[in-house]
């Protein structure tokens, strides 16, 4: 049983002991590999904690939203092989078998709070429960060891981001308000009929009304993207991500998930510096600033912007 | 048996401002803690009752912040509805603010003060532009306070919304620094020409260091109806109503009867959803108190500096 579990017995260097160079780790340790076109990296979870304006150096104002990246841990991760396995629902994607899965939670709490079985889902990776969830869909090279924490440096100022969500729930709404419907006239002998859909249908060969005809019910509590934002600004002292926009999905304080863009016009096209995210170096740690702009943003600290008059700028060309 | 009502009140006296739906002036109300007791258990009228205060042991403690600063500074204090609130926001809007502020001074000023603004303007001879006007309004707090000024220029008025904490302001100058009976000077809009037309070219009064901002009890003039809006529903304190007439005169009337609320002056609880509590205040402004007062010593130099002439010989 000894050897089973140790190895054989062996003579090394005149020595009799055991042959350890089988691995004893219950789990191999996760090997990323490089970036090539294509990879997909791990996302993000974050809060939305508000939206406040900043000012572009051409003068020109943007609202930014704030979302904070609190305690992010990776979790496990689950190879595609294994993953494909797993899921009973059929592809939806060309690419979809290619994709491992990597779950991050964020929020770490109190294990009394959580069950005996959430709580066996975190034993691997030695984090302590968290609050929040999520799966994201990654390439084999871009696999990280469970237990590493994730930081907002993952992504660079300038990238550009999607960011998903729970919207709002704004509850039972007429067909004005959920889809955009212009309704009927408020006066000029219009019946009883002034934020009602019209017609539904036309009638004659199929003679009913198609699914999916828009039409009153629920709007909002529902996931929501918003594709292609791009990063302006990074705190690194809160870790708060400035993201260009104001309408990501959800309310105050609700978790959002962030994740490199799919557009295909904003794919990355160079290696990110992060890969598969972002280490801290411990020597670096004090000299990271608090505050990373992106270039064309304002930086409340300089002088106030002022415009160069055309005579100036032909003298210096 | 007694009932035992235990209150969790404010620690320390409760400072609220009482702002009347039909009259819009600031009112300052320092609720005195004895006071405040009193009267809700005066209002239970419940002879069981017991009002257990906890009493705090640090009121005596010295203040840092000066009392004021929510008058000169009230843009820092965030929005008060819950819903909107996050401590680590607003601590980054707080700091960003006071970044701006290292860049440019902008004074203490209130609706009815004149103001001088020097801003960049792409479109503009020279790329500046000054604006003079009366303010008449201030919206919002944080990054998105503005002000709105406004004045007659060639027999037409014209009113600017300025951001304040926007990059493009390149110095804000208060001519004349005073209050108007109300919170609001919409009704200049409908009001004669003359009371909105200030020069472009008008000297600063300099008032004394320490002296209190003075309230300008003057009365506006109102031109017929109709208005921009129904004043004689809003009742504005710094605006002469005219006589109104005939059915004008009964739909007031009437609003007046079926809407006005007299029983608003006594809802504590929706006073105190709209204000920050004062020790909420304290901490928020001993946060940035450092940094502000810094900025005011410099200011002050400056000033006295532009003042001081020095005597020429003469003879």
């Amino acid at each position: 049983m000894v050897y089973a579990k140790y190895g054989p017995p062996a003579i090394i260097h005149g020595v009799e002991t055991l042959d350890l160079s089988r691995s004893l780790l219950k789990q191999e340790p996760v090997v990323s590999g490089e970036w090539t076109p294509g990879i997909r990296r791990t996302g993000l979870i974050a809060r939305k904690i508000g939206v406040y304006p900043m000012w572009m150096k051409d003068g020109k104002k943007v609202a930014t939203t704030l979302l904070q990246v609190v305690d992010n841990y990776v979790i496990k991760y689950i190879s595609p092989e294994e993953y494909q396995a797993s899921r009973k629902a059929p592809r939806r994607y060309k690419n979809e078998g290619k994709w491992g899965c990597l779950v991050v939670g964020a929020e770490c709490c109190d294990p009394q709070k959580f069950t005996k079985e959430y709580c066996g889902l975190f034993k691997d990776s030695g984090v302590a429960p968290t609050k929040i969830l999520s799966r994201f869909l990654v390439s084999p090279e871009a696999a990280i060891q469970p237990g590493t924490s994730l930081s907002p440096l993952h992504f660079k100022v300038g990238d550009h981001i999607d960011v998903f969500g729970i919207s709002k729930e704004r509850g039972f709404q007429g067909v004005m308000k959920r889809w955009g419907f212009k309704g009927m006239p408020a006066t000029h002998g219009v019946t009883k009929t002034h934020r009602r859909g019209g017609n539904i249908g036309q009638g004659g060969n199929k003679g009913r009304v198609f699914p999916g005809t828009k039409m009153p019910g629920w709007m909002g509590g529902r996931r929501r993207t918003l594709r292609g934002c791009q990063i302006l600004r990074i705190n690194t002292k809160f870790n708060v991500i400035f993201v260009k926009g104001q309408s990501v999905p959800g309310g105050q304080n609700s978790v959002v998930f962030l994740h490199d863009t799919l557009l295909p016009l904003k794919w990355r096209k160079t290696s990110p510096e992060a890969f598969p995210t972002y280490f801290p170096n411990l020597q670096e740690g004090d000299s990271l600033p608090v505050d990373i702009y992106h270039e064309s943003v304002h930086n409340f600290s300089d002088p106030s912007i002022m415009y160069e008059d055309e005579e100036v700028k032909d003298a210096k060309k | 048996m007694s009932n035992l009502v235990l209150f969790q009140l404010r620690k320390s006296t409760v400072a609220l401002s009482a702002i009347s739906k039909l009259n819009k002036t600031h009112i300052e109300i320092q609720f005195n803690f004895k006071y405040l007791v009193g009267q809700l258990s005066q209002r239970l009228q419940s002879t069981s009752s017991q009002v257990v205060v906890r009493e705090n042991t640090k009121r005596e403690q010295k203040r840092v912040v000066p009392p004021n600063y929510r008058h000169i500074y009230p843009e820092f204090l965030p929005d008060p509805n819950m819903e909107f609130r996050n401590s680590v926001r607003e601590k980054l809007e707080r700091t960003d603010m006071i970044n701006r502020r290292s860049r440019i001074e902008i004074p203490e000023f209130y609706v009815g003060s004149i103001l001088a603004v020097t801003s960049s303007d792409e479109h503009a001879v020279g790329k500046t532009t000054k604006f003079v006007g009366i303010c008449i309004k201030r919206e919002f707090c944080g990054l998105r306070a503005n002000f709105t000024l406004r004045n007659v220029v060639d027999n037409l008025g014209v009113e600017i919304k300025y951001e304040m904490y926007d990059p493009r302001l390149q110095r804000v100058q208060v001519l004349r620094l005073e209050k108007r009976l109300d919170s609001e000077l919409l009704y200049l809009r409908d009001a004669d020409p003359e009371f909105s037309t200030f020069p472009f070219d008008m000297d600063a009064e300099f008032l004394n260091e320490g002296a209190p901002v003075p309230v300008n009890p003057l009365k506006v003039n109102l031109r017929p109806p109709p208005w921009y809006a129904r004043w004689e529903r809003l009742q504005p304190k710094g605006a002469i109503i005219p006589e109104l007439r005939g059915r004008r005169k009964e739909k007031s009337e009437k609003w007046l009867e079926k809407f006005s609320e007299p029983w608003e002056k006594y809802d504590l609880m929706k006073q105190y959803r709209k204000t920050i509590p004062e020790e909420e205040q304290d901490s928020i402004y001993s946060d940035i108190y450092s940094e502000l007062h810094q900025m005011e010593i410099a200011s002050k130099k400056l000033k006295r500096k532009k003042a001081f002439v020095k005597p020429k010989k003469t003879g």
